[in-house]
């Protein structure tokens, strides 16, 4: 998604960046803010924590910036703080059991959504999705990561990564119907 | 293999790697419509994932961002640079005299050790002002905020300098540490002109 985001003169920004240059890093912030808000905001519960995540991750860019030596997309380097940050923040959190359904609605609902069984759309069946089944779904199939490297992030076994992707989508299942089905 | 696969066969059938589960769930995958339709529908969820809207912040986070990179900044001078000079000028003053025994000019040493003092100085005219407990207006803030950051711009290229070669690396010091006082003689008029003005 993000490795769109290419700026025009990406080596003069980033070799201004490194240097500490706040108007580089503002512009590196510019170009990323979208896509990293968006992985924390996918896996955190609140928009607060979304956005906690969002600062976190460009305040440790700021500092870390000249340790990124061009070896991979830089989208891919920021992402990897993104989702090490949010991460970290639901282990903060203390979020709930990993094996119990959060069957609790809580923050607003994106899209429309119906109770007791039926159809929901896919928005709000995300959001129901307890905390690291959701961060795992987001991780693997929309960001791409392996198992291995969720595993990796989440301090976790690869079994652990494996198990909680295929609980999600057996819940999202139940929750969407056929709806995922090709007509 | 017995019955259809579960959500976990199916998901694992899309992983890399022959293990034997894997190969029979394969090959049960290949001979039944049933789970082919449902792995279908499970890339089908996949993809809708990937298309869901991008969400953005509601509000601009950068100046919280910039806030704290600045903070830490400040506190950064306040340690390394102090400790650094402290060592930095132990090192001048062995060189000045090893120049002295070896009879050079050691007028640029002397330059640069003048310099990093004055640069003491003005860092703890700025740490006896304390910035951070002081309300400042939104002009001295941005220029204040400028001139820290391009403080840290010098701070970053003495780093660097310090890898250079030795005559050169004296130059590109002396340069540095001389643009240093100037950057901190206008963050000290900043504070100061303006605290002054109020009455502090």
């Amino acid at each position: 998604m993000a490795e769109s985001l290419v700026l025009a003169d990406a080596d003069v920004v980033l070799a201004r960046a490194r240097a500490g240059d706040m108007v580089a890093l503002e512009r590196l912030y510019r170009a990323y803010e979208a896509p990293v808000y968006n992985l924390a905001r996918r896996i955190c519960r609140t928009v607060e924590d979304a956005e906690d995540v969002l600062q976190e991750t460009f305040f440790e860019i700021c500092r870390s910036i000249h340790q990124y030596r061009g070896e991979g997309s830089l989208w891919g380097w920021v992402r990897s703080i993104a989702a090490s940050k949010a991460l970290m923040r639901l282990r903060r959190n203390k979020y709930r059991d990993t094996d119990e359904l959060d069957d609790e609605y809580h923050g607003p609902v994106l899209g429309k959504h119906e109770h007791g069984g039926l159809r929901m759309d896919l928005e709000a069946a995300l959001e129901r999705l307890p905390e690291v089944s959701r961060a795992v779904v987001w991780l693997h199939d929309v960001e791409g990561y392996t198992h291995e490297e969720i595993a990796g992030m989440m301090g976790k076994t690869v079994s652990f990564s494996k198990s909680q992707l295929a609980r999600a989508h057996t819940r999202l299942r139940g929750w969407l119907g056929g709806e995922g089905a090709l007509a | 293999m017995t019955g259809h696969l579960t959500t976990a066969q199916l998901l694992a059938c899309r992983e890399p790697g022959l293990e034997p589960g894997v190969v029979a769930a394969r090959a049960h995958l290949d001979a039944c419509t049933e789970c082919q339709a449902e792995l279908q529908r499970l890339d089908q969820v996949k993809a809708r994932l990937k298309a869901l809207p991008t969400l953005r912040p509601a509000r601009d986070n950068w100046a919280l961002v910039q806030q704290r990179v600045r903070a830490e900044r400040r506190a950064r001078w306040r340690t390394r640079i102090v400790a650094g000079s402290m060592a930095f000028a132990a090192g001048v003053a062995l060189m000045l005299m090893v120049r002295t025994q070896l009879r050079q000019d050691a007028g640029q040493a002397t330059a640069i050790h003048e310099a990093m003092q004055r640069s003491s100085q003005l860092e703890q005219v700025i740490q006896q002002y304390n910035p951070d407990t002081r309300m400042v207006d939104g002009q001295s803030q941005l220029v204040a905020g400028q001139l820290e950051d391009r403080i840290a711009v010098v701070d970053r290229e003495l780093e660097r300098a310090q890898l250079l070669a030795a005559r050169e690396r004296e130059d590109a010091l002396l340069r540095l540490w001389r643009q240093r006082v100037g950057l901190l003689d206008a963050l000290v008029d900043v504070h100061l002109t303006r605290a002054q003005a109020v009455g502090f």
